[in-house]
């Protein structure tokens, strides 16, 4: 599964040309067509008492988004790749679902939730919504250092964490797809404490034998491919573990899967790979199942 | 009889204003929005002359320039860029796309930056159309 094209979903204070640049390595892979998009939410440009529909403030915010894309653009252009972009007046998730009718990308860059937290309990963030309504990999965009850098090679040594699930296939079809830019791939899998019940130390030790045996199954095959792989069984709390792999190994991002059960189950209990996206401090990319 | 220019942009205020201008100067303005939508309106309506935006969805002006200047049918179709990318982008970019390709195309006769004033246009379009 190859990145080819990757739709930028920017509001500009989350994710500017530093994030962009950072994806630019998928070059070495694929990517060749980059489709930037601005949404300007309504609200922006509502009607207000005594104003009416602020068309002044649609053409300003239209036009500085321009600038900014053009910018951006001069430089993709020059290196010969091909780029597009839309900025509308709309509503965030429905706008980026039109959009990827209209251009299929293989990647969408998304930064961190734009919701505020109270809207977040009561409608999900715009990830958990996205993830439930498209089959498309979606990378979400934070900055690691509290001095807002992004790191410059963002592929370079990423924490793949695997539950098993059927998402596990396709995110291995997409790793592969990027075996030009990672350097080095972490894999783990998190024993959760429930499973570890047992009083008797031979089987703990057995379902750890177990899970690791899978792992190595799994970096062999990342290594056939010229991935340097290497495995990790952790036991606990798969959120609070899989955050605490990534930074002992310093991850640069870490990569999930994300099935149908699980969008489901989130809106009532919360999903790990949500839960991550939305909190972790390292970029993440969600890899959804097939439909 | 008059001549068929098609403007190949996707700012729907782009679009009208370049399309008051020809339609003033007696010229017949076909539209496109996109780099896709362009090339099939070429394909099917044979305008005379284009008028190209760069950066659009579907398809950018660098890649249907490029096409078209590679291409045996469509090599001489006059195209005047009217874009807000500058121009020293605008040819790195065919450099670049002619070395993927090994073709060489020519500079744009005419590639005027937005934005421009009406008459500035349509002299541009005089130009390449009498």
């Amino acid at each position: 599964m190859e990145i080819k094209k990757l739709l930028f979903v920017t509001k500009f204070e989350d994710l500017c040309y530093d994030a962009l640049n950072s994806l630019l390595e998928l070059r070495k892979a694929a990517l060749e067509h980059v489709v930037f998009l601005n949404v300007i939410e309504r609200d922006k440009v509502a009607m207000k008492r005594g104003a009416g529909y602020l068309k002044e403030e649609e053409v300003k915010l239209k036009e500085t988004a321009n600038i900014r894309f053009i910018d951006w653009a001069e430089n993709l252009f020059e290196m010969g790749m091909e780029v597009g972009a839309y900025i509308e007046v709309s509503t965030l998730i429905p706008e980026i679902l039109k959009v990827i009718e209209k251009e299929s990308p293989d990647l969408i860059v998304i930064g961190r939730s734009h919701k505020t937290t109270l809207e977040q309990l009561y409608s999900g963030s715009d990830v958990s919504e996205l993830v439930r309504r498209t089959r498309i990999p979606i990378l979400v965009f934070k900055h690691i250092a509290e001095d807002k850098i992004v790191p410059e090679k963002l592929f370079e040594r990423p924490l793949l964490a695997t539950n098993w699930s059927e998402t596990g296939i396709r995110m291995v079809e997409y790793i592969k797809g990027m075996k030009n830019v990672i350097g080095e791939i972490h894999v783990i899998h998190v024993v959760k404490d429930s499973v570890l019940k047992s009083p008797n130390a031979h089987a703990v030790q057995k379902v750890r034998k177990s899970e690791r045996k899978k792992l190595d199954t799994l970096c062999n095959e990342l290594e056939d491919l010229g991935i340097k792989a290497r495995s990790h069984v952790y036991v606990g709390d798969p959120q609070k573990e899989i955050e605490k792999a990534a930074k002992e190994y310093q991850a640069s991002m870490i990569i999930l899967g994300s099935s149908d059960k699980a969008a489901i189950l989130e809106r009532w209990v919360g999903s790990i790979s949500k839960n991550i996206a939305d909190d972790s401090v390292f970029p993440c990319l969600i890899i959804p199942g097939k439909k | 009889m008059s001549k068929k220019v098609l403007v190949v942009d996707d700012d729907p205020d782009v679009r009208s204003f370049v399309v008051t201008v020809l339609e003033e100067n007696q010229y017949i303005p076909l539209i496109a929005q996109d780099g896709v939508e362009g090339l099939e309106k070429i394909e099917k309506e044979k305008p005379d002359l284009v008028i190209l935006d760069v950066l659009m969805p579907r398809g950018s002006g660098i890649r249907l320039y490029h096409h078209l200047k590679t291409n045996d049918q469509f090599k001489k179709l006059p195209i005047i860029m009217f874009t807000g990318i500058a121009l020293r982008s605008f040819l790195k970019s065919q450099k670049v796309l002619d070395e993927f390709k090994g073709a060489e195309v020519p500079k744009p006769d005419i590639y005027l930056e937005k934005p421009v004033d009406p008459e500035v246009l349509a002299t541009a379009v005089r130009k390449k159309l009498g």
